[in-house]
């Protein structure tokens, strides 16, 4: 009941929000995304402690159940992001972007509040392939009606961007799926890898592979990750965390639960490309950062960044590197939440945020903001304490001690760490040229009034702060959650 | 013998006899009481629901097979036989023309009193000329933009219609060649009237190219059908004489001969390429109703001819080899009609030729799954149509409220978020993402086909295909979204458009929240 609660309460209301268009004031859509949301992080608790499943008959043509559940690696993702859902709708208290009907914005934060969920907790894979998709449309609207509103053709072919690439993705993905199920007998998350364990080795590579591709255009890894900085640096502020917060760790997620859990045979031929794939994001992303001018854009490659670290976890085949994997991702939620806050806010008021433009510091100005973006970039660049570190030195030393391409897997190993260095060196960048800056004269001081966080921001950047400092003292409250599930999928 | 020569079980004919007989007693009335539209509409909705409760009540029973006019045992066989598709066909079908019936009611205002709306003054103005002007950017009148009469009254408009659902519903359960040529003919030429009835310049011609191809169709078709009769001596389509006739070295040429030509024909039907150049015509030159009844219901008729003549043909993969050819020819089609069908689909700005380019692109989805020559690719493409029916129905029926240029149609959401609210439900579904759940799950059992038989190739195109028709379609969502013209038109207030509309969008609705719905009709 909790879990068929959980998913249905934020479609609803976003249905009901969406549909209601201009006819629903903006306070009664505020307020109802913000009711919604609390239901619903009140509901992940429940269904994250509880851990209940629902399982009928819904497409029996298909061999499709309607069929969610919990475990312990989709636990962390369904708290992550009901908790990021409340954010976005605390933040939206204050900041619903023009554009459109604000009901419409709610209500496609909440659709994909509720789409990103569903996929969370699908036990079935053509269900899940279905929750995979729910997403796609109202992120299209958020970053096409709600994005930049200086910029209508690039908000429109941003958003094009973001729709065409996760869809060839995803229909890439349905095909792996459909050639499994149709191979194993059984769209049962839970018994496929048993079911799929016979398969011929060609069978198991291709579907691995299928997979693989196409959930590598959402994580995103390098060749196919242009569609992030266009949607990022367009989406409207709580577009663009829910994006990097929830959206990716749909692909990351999609990556363990399907071809790492499933055809793991499979998997351990595709392995070595992703990791390598995973090591060039990482050190492509961390030289875009060095010289990219465009805040918001710098955020979004240094997500690539990050998202080779999972990849590079996932990669090494080993229970740390799985291990490191769901960190890193838990981790890169928080911390791209809270940078994408701060550097939204930023924009939102400076009407830009290039950095080759001089500013008066934000230490002076914007005090707050200034403390929250700099805990942001020290977390990014992996400082030990905070949320960052963790994952990304568990990757790495997965990555060393990986058991089968000790050769490769070692130079990926090194080569990540190099990637961590390139971290610090664009985190360093952008604190000096944005928090650091220049002394102010009174006269600029006078002109740069109101830059500093208002009342819902503060709350929302004190939460993830809070987040990433918890996750960086105590990991074990993280690990402990996924360590029996990362046992029962690797145990094997 | 003893006993009856051919047993009948009436209650599973009643799908082809009710609208069938419905035509018949709509015309009567007509004849009789020409000024009586009321119960000539009445006898029509009746007779397309008849047909209904024909196809439902065995469904309670659990039977998904409907087989009359069976000869007995030990050879028997039957001579309507809806296969394992037939029934979800035949439902489509009849659904599909008590929506365009209803949107219909729109086009009667201007009903002549004779019989065929030939007789008036040919050269008097009437608003259907207004409507071809202002449609090409002559004149402005709004109200005659969007609602073209419909000439002929209201009889013989029904009347055209349940033939069409007739025909459709026939060829459905058609076994014999006889029947199966009648029953396509009987679904495709009533419509070519219906366009020319609208009385237009643009109507003529659009009528026109789709006459000219119905006869080109008919004969390749003819060819196609006797070519089949000498390679299996049969006049069915057996697969028993269809297996004889492949493993005999000799027949095997005709018979791949006679299938390439019965897809030729049917490809014209279904506005496959190289057969699709009437479409755009025939659609914008047509009144919107009349489009829709060519999009569904025709189209649902050529489904179920490929799929009568397929059905022979999927068992012939044994010993004796895989027909290879046969499946290349069917790829090949669909490849080329998807790929070209969203191309120019990209490009239009009238909505009307949107939607045709879309059928066609969509004629490739439904195509698809028939090159895996399986029973479950047969079963898809069944699927498939009756989804793509169910979403581009909506789309039809909102055209009238605002228009066909493609620009008219900023703001709609804001304008009237009912109306946008249903027609983004529509196109979204037509591309295949959530919420239109039923066109995701159309599309998802079309590749499992192609998957099952092992069709990469296929399957990487259609993965192409797949975005590109997102492209076309969120071009239009996002017209919806977008901002409303300064100088846009007011919405126009229909009647019957009303109701028809909200059929078509709760069955869409239904059927994306449930889509076992559909997929259950099936065997």
């Amino acid at each position: 009941m909790a879990l068929t609660l959980l998913l249905l309460v934020p479609l609803v209301t976003g249905a009901w929000l969406v549909a209601g268009g201009r006819h629903i004031s903006e306070r009664t859509a505020t307020l109802a995304n913000l009711g919604a949301a609390l239901i619903t992080l009140g509901l992940a608790i429940a269904v994250a402690v509880a851990r209940p499943t629902v399982d009928r008959d819904w497409l029996p043509a298909l061999g499709s159940r309607w069929h969610f559940g919990v475990d312990g690696i989709s636990a962390p993702l369904v708290l992550l992001t009901a908790a990021v859902g409340l954010l976005v709708a605390v933040h939206g208290i204050r900041h619903t972007p023009e554009g459109g009907a604000p009901s419409t914005f709610h209500g496609c934060l909440l659709l994909v509040e509720g789409g990103a969920l569903a996929t969370f907790a699908a036990a079935d894979a053509i269900l899940f392939f279905v929750a995979f998709e729910v997403v796609l449309v109202p992120m299209w609207v958020l970053i096409t009606r709600f994005g930049d509103p200086h910029d209508a053709a690039r908000r429109a072919t941003a958003g094009a961007r973001f729709v065409l690439y996760t869809a060839t993705g995803s229909t890439l993905m349905l095909l792996g799926i459909l050639l499994l199920v149709l191979r194993a007998g059984t769209a049962d998350l839970t018994a496929l890898p048993a079911a799929a364990a016979h398969l011929p080795h060609g069978t198991l590579v291709l579907v691995a592979a299928l997979l693989t591709a196409g959930l590598a255009v959402k994580v995103p890894l390098f060749p196919v990750h242009s569609w992030l900085p266009p949607a990022h640096t367009t989406a409207p502020t709580a577009g663009s965390v829910l994006l990097a917060a929830v959206l990716l760790k749909m692909g990351t997620y999609g990556l363990v639960r399907l071809p790492l859990a499933t055809v793991p045979e499979g998997w351990a031929t595709v392995r070595p490309v992703i990791a390598v794939l995973g090591v060039i994001g990482i050190l492509w992303g961390g030289l875009v950062c060095l010289v990219e001018r465009d805040l918001k854009r710098l955020i979004a490659y240094s997500s690539v960044a990050h998202m080779g670290f999972v990849a590079l976890g996932l990669a090494s085949g080993t229970r740390t590197g799985l291990q490191a994997a769901l960190f890193v991702n838990i981790a890169h939620g928080v911390i791209s939440a809270l940078l994408f806050v701060v550097v939204g806010g930023l924009k939102e008021r400076w009407g830009s945020v290039d950095l080759s433009r001089v500013r008066t510091a934000l230490r002076e100005v914007a005090p707050r903001f200034g403390f929250v973006l700099v805990v942001g970039l020290a977390a990014s660049l992996g400082l030990p304490g905070l949320a960052g570190f963790w994952g990304e030195f568990l990757a790495v030393y997965a990555a060393w001690t990986a058991p089968a391409h000790v050769g490769l897997f070692r130079w990926c190993a090194v080569l990540a760490a190099i990637g961590t260095a390139l971290a610090a060196a664009y985190a360093l960048r952008v604190a000096r040229l944005v928090w650091v800056g220049d002394r102010p004269t009174d006269a600029q001081r006078q002109a740069s009034t109101g830059v500093e966080a208002d009342r819902s921001e503060q709350v929302v950047t004190l939460v993830l702060v809070t987040a990433a400092v918890v996750l960086g003292v105590v990991p074990q409250v993280l690990l402990t959650v996924t360590d029996p599930a990362v046992r029962a999928v690797m145990g094997r | 013998m003893s006993g009856t020569l051919v047993s009948v079980d009436a209650l599973a004919l009643l799908p082809a006899l009710a609208p069938a007989a419905g035509a018949v007693l709509v015309l009567v009335v007509d004849a009789l009481a020409p000024r009586a539209g009321l119960l000539a509409r009445l006898l029509g909705f009746a007779g397309l629901v008849a047909g209904l409760v024909g196809v439902v009540l065995p469904l309670t029973s659990g039977t998904r097979i409907a087989q009359s006019l069976c000869t007995p045992a030990p050879e028997g066989r039957c001579f309507y036989d809806t296969g394992t598709a037939g029934l979800l066909l035949q439902v489509g079908a009849l659904v599909a023309g008590i929506v365009v019936l209803l949107l219909l009611r729109d086009h009667d205002t201007e009903d002549s009193p004779t019989p065929f709306g030939l007789s008036g003054d040919p050269r008097k103005p009437t608003d259907t000329e207004l409507a071809t002007m202002s449609s090409s950017g002559l004149s402005g009148d709004p109200i005659n933009q969007r609602g073209p009469g419909q000439r002929g009254g209201v009889g013989v408009t029904t009347a055209l219609v349940l033939t069409t659902v007739a025909g459709a519903t026939t060829v459905a359960a058609a076994v014999d060649l006889g029947t199966w040529l009648v029953a396509l003919e009987l679904a495709t030429l009533p419509g070519i009237a219906l366009v020319a009835l609208r009385g237009t310049e643009r109507a003529a011609h659009g009528a026109m190219s789709l006459l000219t191809t119905a006869l080109l169709s008919a004969a390749v078709t003819v060819v196609g059908a006797a070519l089949w009769l000498v390679a299996t001596h049969d006049v069915t389509f057996s697969p028993v004489a269809a297996a004889a006739a492949w493993a005999n070295t000799p027949t095997r040429p005709a018979l791949i001969l006679a299938v390439v030509l019965l897809l030729a024909g049917l490809g014209f039907k279904l506005s496959a390429v190289p057969f699709h150049q009437w479409t755009p015509q025939a659609y914008a030159g047509s009144s919107v109703s009349v489009a829709a009844l060519l999009a569904t219901v025709s189209k649902i008729a050529a489904v179920a001819g490929l799929i009568a003549v397929l059905r022979a043909v999927v068992g012939l993969a044994g010993p004796s080899g895989h027909p290879h050819q046969l499946a290349l020819v069917v790829a090949v089609l669909a490849v080329v009609t998807m790929t070209l069908g969203n191309v120019v689909a990209l490009r239009q700005d009238d909505v009307v030729r949107l939607l045709a380019w879309s059928t066609i692109a969509q004629a490739g989805w439904v195509l698809l799954p028939l090159a895996a020559l399986s029973d479950a690719g047969l079963r898809s493409a069944a699927t498939y149509v009756v989804a793509y029916a169910v979403a581009s129905l909506v789309a039809f029926a909102v055209v009238p409220f605002v228009g066909t240029q493609l620009a008219a149609y900023g703001g709609l959401l804001r304008r009237h978020p009912l109306l946008g609210g249903v027609l983004v439900l529509g196109l979204v579904s037509l591309a295949g993402l959530p919420p239109g759940i039923l066109g995701l799950v159309a599309k998802v059992v079309a590749l499992r086909a192609v998957m099952d038989g092992g069709l990469w190739p296929l399957a990487l195109v259609a993965v192409a295909n797949a975005v590109l028709g997102i492209a076309v379609y969120l071009r239009w969502v996002a017209v919806l979204f977008g901002d409303p013209a300064p100088d846009a038109d007011p919405l126009v207030s229909r009647r019957g458009g009303r109701v028809g509309l909200a059929l078509a969008a709760m069955l869409l609705i239904v059927t994306s929240v449930v889509p076992q719905l559909v997929l259950g009709l099936l065997a």
